[in-house]
């Protein structure tokens, strides 16, 4: 009784998500069929999604290669940093801390200083000058380049402090117990961290990278400022044509932005399927890294 | 000694990409390969209060706090479901609320362009609606995980003792929510605050906040002060907002053991 009547306060903040969301996405591929024009009669045609048909597929790959790319990296730094934190050696408290900053830091704040770090005459360069690196070849382009080194470098360095938050959420309250009993059997450090920290990570680890894929998949300021002009991530498609003044990009764009959310929500779907305990530590994955802001606001307990 | 290093390098995984733009904000002139500035001074400061960084972070500042008075209440009642409840009426609440998880917030706001202006919704209003509903489920289930810790009978024994519904929630259960209750409003300022896409594509140009300032500067060239006054400027703001949580959660605990 107490969860009907629980589940009936509940429906305006259900509500607020499926007319915003929901309507939003279904509004989303009208648009991409011609259905919801700015201007004129609806008129159903493809041309939306012929308008932006190879640019769509070079897109889906650019979006693919920086998505993964990035959601590995921050999944190994995150656990390893995650580790380094839950075997509570010198230095952690101020490293679980910066990785909090880290966590409320705007990824545009990360992308600009991204910028100035790596990008031609950057302060990478300058110290690798200093440092008598050979300068022969000339700096690598890594802001614009033909590989999306500083895009995915600045999402793993802000996605790898929400894997690493994540992991000690989940693992902190039971990892004291665990590693003490694995070294009363006689476990070494190593085969402590292999045997007993990694498994017992791996839900939190990957239901944080599956919101970090999604979360790179449909983020566009960071590519935009530091990714090539051309093939353009989904996002930066999408955009680009949205904002253009030829008003029949719109449905072009619209077609784009549907394939960005097709491309994450069927992700997370496979996903879930496959692979169901994932699946139910994805809601804990979300609100761990409030959790752990949480834990912090209290560690003075 | 290896703990240690290990700690260093975690440090400066997370603080180096953080450099560049310290030491700008600082700098009126800095030429390559010098690894210093050849000048100091407040040449971007001065650029970005031209720019109007006074009026962004004022707007900036109302967007977060609009996103969390909204998303806030609202995360608090899909979270009792989600820490206290059981069966479909919680697998149902968790499905919806990862909705807007998995969704791409720009591509949400492109299917509501046409529809909010033949509706004539104002931008202000559609972008704090967006980002209201895009911070929802980081609210619910932050106070969701709060719920769960928090024992129920609390609740059932206030009503034992007399109280009705509305006043057991308000003063049993309410009380032992204040720390996720303010993690989540803390999360939610930051999702109004952080974003950059929802408010240029719904805003229409008109809702300038720092996120907008930022994003025309860093897409520039050779203004590197002036960006980087910008990214500190909107960087400052959340850390200090973190630091003041941690400061006031500190002080309750000292409070109440006292």
């Amino acid at each position: 009784m107490t969860d009907h009547r629980d589940l009936l306060r509940a429906t305006p903040s259900l509500a607020a998500v499926l007319a915003i969301a929901g309507v939003g996405m279904g509004l989303v591929v009208l648009t991409s069929f011609g259905l919801m024009p700015l201007v004129g009669a609806p008129e159903a045609s493809l041309a939306g999604w012929r308008l932006s048909g190879t640019d769509l597929l070079l897109g889906v790959r650019e979006t693919l290669v920086i998505a993964t790319a990035s959601t590995v990296v921050a999944c190994a730094i995150g656990l390893a940093v995650g580790s380094l934190v839950l075997a509570a050696g010198p230095g952690v408290r101020l490293v679980r801390a910066v990785a909090v900053v880290v966590l409320a830091l705007p990824h545009l704040v990360g992308a600009a200083s991204t910028g100035l770090l790596l990008r031609d005459a950057g302060l990478a360069e300058r110290v690798a000058g200093a440092a008598g690196l050979p300068a022969s070849a000339g700096w690598p382009r890594l802001v614009g380049g033909p590989w999306p080194v500083a895009t995915v470098l600045e999402f793993a360095w802000k996605e790898s402090a929400f894997v690493a938050l994540v992991v000690v959420a989940a693992l902190g309250a039971t990892h004291v117990a665990r590693t003490e009993t694995a070294a009363a059997l006689g476990a070494t450090p190593w085969q402590r961290w292999r045997r007993v920290l990694v498994p017992a990570s791996l839900p939190a680890v990957g239901a944080s990278g599956l919101i970090v894929f999604v979360y790179t998949v449909g983020n566009y300021e960071v590519a935009w400022l530091l990714g090539r002009a051309y093939p353009e991530p989904l996002p930066v498609l999408a955009f680009r044509l949205f904002t253009s003044v030829d008003l029949t990009d719109r449905p072009a764009a619209a077609a784009a932005a549907a394939v960005t959310a097709a491309l994450a929500l069927g992700t997370a779907v496979v996903v879930a399927v496959l692979l169901p305990s994932l699946a139910r530590a994805l809601g804990h994955g979300v609100g761990a890294g409030g959790s752990d802001l949480a834990a912090r606001a209290g560690a003075a307990r | 000694m290896r703990a240690r290093a290990y700690a260093a390098l975690a440090l400066a995984w997370f603080a180096v990409p953080v450099v560049p733009m310290l030491i700008w904000a600082g700098a009126d002139r800095w030429t390559a390969p010098a690894l210093l500035p050849q000048e100091l001074g407040v040449r971007g400061w001065q650029a970005a209060w031209d720019a109007g960084v006074l009026a962004a972070g004022a707007r900036s500042l109302l967007l977060g706090a609009a996103v969390a008075a909204i998303a806030t209440p609202l995360g608090a009642t899909a979270g009792r479901v989600l820490g206290w409840g059981r069966g479909w009426s919680r697998a149902l609440v968790a499905v919806v609320m990862l909705l807007p998880v998995l969704l791409p917030p720009f591509a949400v706001s492109i299917g509501l362009d046409v529809l909010l202006l033949r509706l004539q919704v104002p931008g202000l209003v559609a972008t704090i609606a967006v980002l209201a509903t895009f911070a929802l489920p980081y609210c619910a289930f932050t106070i969701g995980a709060g719920y769960a810790a928090t024992d129920r009978t609390v609740e059932d024994q206030a009503r034992a003792l007399g109280a009705r519904p509305r006043t057991a929630r308000r003063r049993a259960t309410l009380p032992a929510l204040r720390r996720p209750l303010l993690v989540a409003a803390v999360l939610a300022f930051l999702v109004g605050w952080s974003d950059y896409v929802v408010t240029l594509l719904l805003g229409g140009g008109q809702l300038v906040t720092l996120p907008v300032l930022l994003g025309s500067a860093a897409s520039g060239t050779g203004n590197e002060p002036t960006v980087a006054a910008l990214a500190v400027a909107t960087a400052v703001p959340p850390v200090l907002l973190l630091g003041a949580v941690v400061l006031l959660a500190r002080r309750r605990t000292r409070s109440a053991v006292a």
